[in-house]
């Protein structure tokens, strides 16, 4: 944060505010409904862009499957065994070096592009990209018309080929849409750069960060600095969209 | 066309219940109106005194609050807003103590009774969840509605101070 | 010398004429029906899926639309180009244009999973969107085309149709460029990745929308019984040919060219050679019925005057071009994508496979709901306004 002053003061006043607000929160209303005080969370930081670091060697199998699970319990979604209409925010892919029969396992979800192809091609703009960088669908404009799952590059996105019930009241999700891994952006709209994505909670043990969460632009975050030591592999680099999430162990 | 048809009813809908709090006998002469057919008067919350609104603008404007706010929230990610829908259901459709709640198919949900009363879909239920917060969710989902349980709306103390400038962050 | 030429109504009330009519609205209906069982449902009764996200009613679709454009190829041809001898035509080809792209539209429309937010696609537009600016050039194709018709009709105002032929000649050609295009900003998906699909398309169009346009000719000059002179079909039979064999001859250069980058070289192994049914509907359907036989039936000295050959030469132009696009638009799919290029990859969501398909009866409904309709649209209207000419004698041009 010192290494950048300018970014500091500009948004200092309003976090102070919000700062404050949440406190008042505390103090002021222990188990009362006081309903102006819900300028708690953090809100959107619009000079930060969020991005994931995956370090696939410290990833085994089973956490990948925790990653998935993680997810699924957190959104609400689920994949029947074989299903093709399901929907997968998450995957678990399964990497083999055809000579040497090696394998890798990572989790695949939405890269969160900085040129995103499904923004691109959406006709009502319901694809979009927020000022922070995370890539989402505004399920109230999105005509499930599936143009951006045609445009997507890695697989991501998934429609929602039937009626749901009992959806998560974080991750409000109906017929007829199409949805992808929103990079628990509920979280990061509460805790900012301290929060966790549900996939990483389910894998960061102890000091262990296999899944790193973090501001690409802050030069001085965990995920800059790890990036600048050990680099980190943009899925498809030749199609130039700059992916927010990255691998390490490719 | 069913946009067109939900929006005159919904107009319909405004119509009536923009009546009843102003002008007294509004509400008989809706009832003549409509014949005998009962104008609905949902339970009232359980646990909180009052309405984010006054409870003629919530009548009135409730779609508009929630339209705004919806925005806000997937476009600037301002979940605190007290217009929230979880919080609207945090209040007007909690669970029952045997954990038990009213799904919006059902005409005593809150929200169902006028809305069946107008003949108005209600659209919002087919992805939001038609029902407060259960208690195993709320340390989890609670980011919606900071108002149910203060404490976990608040950033971890790390990124508070930072943001109040307490301490010199990562 | 327009003068010359009489427009009427079809008059016909004979059982087949009917016949033909309750036929269409069957089934446009059962389309109408089918679409509202996927959207009450949800895609999943479909044969669509998180792999294969655009399936035959997209097929039905592109056809349309392609089609739609270049059924309008004789109006341009009599205005633009100043053929006179397609002048009685053209106002056939302007309503049968339109017909065609409202049906397209509606297939398109009835498969959103929202469908009822057609006012939201309507309102904001999203202009990066090669969809949202094929929604204003479908519109806007409607209208010029529909002026265009009038100004033709309008005893008055003849001298603007002309203007308005070549407006409505160089939109359709953006309008092809734009369907075109929906699949050509796929960069990452191999079998799209080609600058040669927007003016394949312009030639697709061209062969798809004459084919029907000639049968539909000649189906309703049977039906009231007008007298139409060989002279004019044997016209239209070597503008077929023409475009047939222009069709056949951009496929072959766009699959040259993709062979000669070696990273489409799985792609085009998989169309040519090892795709199971998109390599069969390749060489047998697309190329064998669809072109070369085609090709043979207009062409072959002993059957240059028959109406019949001419008719199955239409119509296997049109399974072909169903075949066409359904390589084009499922095939493209169906080749999994290469996110990890030198690995062999595997996951529960079909990575590194080859997708699967089984289109679904509703899908079928919906697309042939489609088709129907865009043809008793068509019909209906020859009914209503004067558009075909009473006769094509021999010297009518
Ligand atoms: S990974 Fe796919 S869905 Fe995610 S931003 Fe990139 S193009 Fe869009
Ligand atoms: S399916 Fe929805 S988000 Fe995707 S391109 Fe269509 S409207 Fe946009």
């Amino acid at each position: 944060m010192a290494t950048n002053p300018g970014k500091l003061l500009q948004s200092s006043r309003r976090d102070f505010l919000k700062g404050t607000a949440a406190v008042a929160t505390i103090l002021i209303a222990p188990g009362i409904f006081l309903y102006k005080t819900g300028q708690a969370a953090a809100g959107l930081e619009r000079e930060a862009r969020w991005g994931m670091l995956i370090d696939t060697n410290a990833l085994s199998e089973a956490d990948v499957d925790a990653c998935v699970s993680a997810c699924q319990r957190e959104h609400g979604w689920q994949t029947a065994e074989g299903s093709r209409t399901d929907a997968q925010w998450v995957r678990k892919l399964r990497l083999e070096e055809p000579e040497t029969g090696h394998q890798k396992f990572l989790p695949m979800m939405c890269q969160h592009c900085e040129s995103p192809p499904c923004v691109d091609v959406c006709p009502t703009g319901a694809s979009f990209k927020r000022a922070d960088g995370i890539v989402l669908v505004d399920r109230h404009t999105c005509i499930g018309c599936r143009y951006c799952m045609m445009a997507c590059p890695y697989k991501a996105r998934s429609f929602i080929h039937e009626n749901l019930k009992d959806q998560l009241p974080v991750a409000p999700r109906g017929k007829g849409t199409v949805e992808s891994c929103t990079m628990c952006v509920h979280r990061v709209d509460r805790d900012g750069a301290d929060a966790v994505p549900a996939c990483a909670e389910a894998v960061n043990r102890n000091d262990s960060k296999a899944i790193l969460f973090g501001n690409l632009n802050d030069p001085q975050s965990e995920i800059s600095r790890r990036l600048r030591e050990l680099g980190g592999t943009r899925l498809r680099a030749d199609m130039g969209l700059n992916p927010g999430v990255r691998y390490q162990g490719l | 066309m069913p946009m067109l048809k939900s929006k005159l009813r919904f107009a319909m809908l405004v119509c009536v219940l923009g009546l009843l709090p102003g002008a007294p006998g509004a509400a008989e002469q809706a009832r003549s109106q409509f014949g005998n057919i009962a104008i609905p008067d949902p339970a009232k919350p359980l646990s909180a005194d009052k309405c984010v609104e006054p409870v003629e603008i919530m009548r009135r404007d409730h779609m508009e609050f929630l339209l705004h706010q919806r925005d806000e929230t997937v476009i600037d990610g301002e979940r605190g807003s007290k217009y929230s829908l979880v919080g609207c259901m945090n209040c007007h459709n909690p669970a029952g103590a045997d954990g038990k709640v009213v799904r919006y198919e059902d005409p005593q949900h809150f929200c169902a009774e006028c809305h069946a009363y107008a003949s108005v879909r209600i659209d919002c239920f087919e992805c939001h969840a038609d029902r407060g917060l259960l208690q195993s969710q709320q340390g989890r989902l609670d980011m919606h509605a900071p108002a149910w349980k203060a404490s976990a709306a608040v950033p971890p103390t790390s990124t508070l101070q930072r943001r109040l400038g307490t301490v010199d962050g990562d | 010398m327009q003068s010359s030429i009489r427009y009427a109504e079809i008059r016909t009330s004979s059982p087949g004429y009917w016949g033909i009519l309750i036929a269409l609205f069957a089934v446009a209906l059962l389309g109408v029906a089918g679409a509202h069982h996927m959207d009450v449902e949800g895609h999943h009764v479909s044969g669509m899926s998180n792999q294969i996200v655009w399936g035959l009613p997209h097929v039905f679709a592109i056809f349309l639309i392609v089609a739609a454009s270049g059924a309008l190829n004789i109006a341009s041809l009599a205005s633009v180009f100043a053929r006179q001898d397609y002048k009685p035509l053209a106002r056939f080809s302007a309503i049968l244009s339109v017909a065609l792209l409202v049906g397209g539209l509606a297939i398109l429309l009835l498969d959103l999973g929202r469908p009822e937010r057609l006012i939201v696609a309507m309102t904001q537009y999203n202009f990066k969107s090669i969809f949202a600016w094929n929604i204003i050039l479908y519109t806007g194709f409607v209208v010029i085309v529909v002026a265009y018709l009038w100004l033709m009709m309008e005893r008055r105002m003849q001298r603007w149709s002309k203007p308005a032929g070549l407006v409505a000649f160089l939109w359709r050609l953006v309008l092809t460029t734009g369907t075109g295009s929906i699949f050509g900003f796929l960069v990452a998906r191999e079998a799209f990745d080609s600058a040669l699909l927007a003016p394949l398309f312009i030639i697709m169009s061209f062969a798809f929308g004459l084919a029907i346009f000639i049968l539909l000719l000649m189906l309703s000059f049977w039906l009231d019984q007008r007298e139409l002179d060989g002279s004019h079909l044997q016209r239209l039979r070597k503008l077929l040919g023409i475009f047939i064999a222009a069709v056949l001859y951009f496929v072959v250069v766009f699959h040259l060219t993709k062979l000669y980058g070696t990273q489409n070289h799985g792609f085009e192994r998989f169309i040519l050679m090892d795709g199971g049914i998109y390599t069969t509907l390749f060489w047998l359907v697309q190329i064998g019925l669809g072109s070369l036989l085609p090709l043979a039936l207009i062409y072959a000295p002993p059957l240059q005057d028959s109406a019949k050959s001419l008719v199955a030469a239409c119509l296997l132009v049109i399974v072909g071009a169903f075949a066409q696009l359904y390589i084009i638009i499922i095939g493209g799919q169906a080749y999994p994508l290469n996110i990890f290029p030198g690995y062999i990859v595997a996951s529960s969501f079909f990575d590194g496979v080859v997708a699967e398909y089984t289109p679904s009866l509703w899908e079928f409904l919906l697309g042939f709901g489609g088709l129907t309709a865009a043809l008793l649209i068509a019909m209906l209207v020859l009914r209503v306004l004067p558009i075909m000419p009473e006769a094509l004698r021999a010297e009518s041009g």
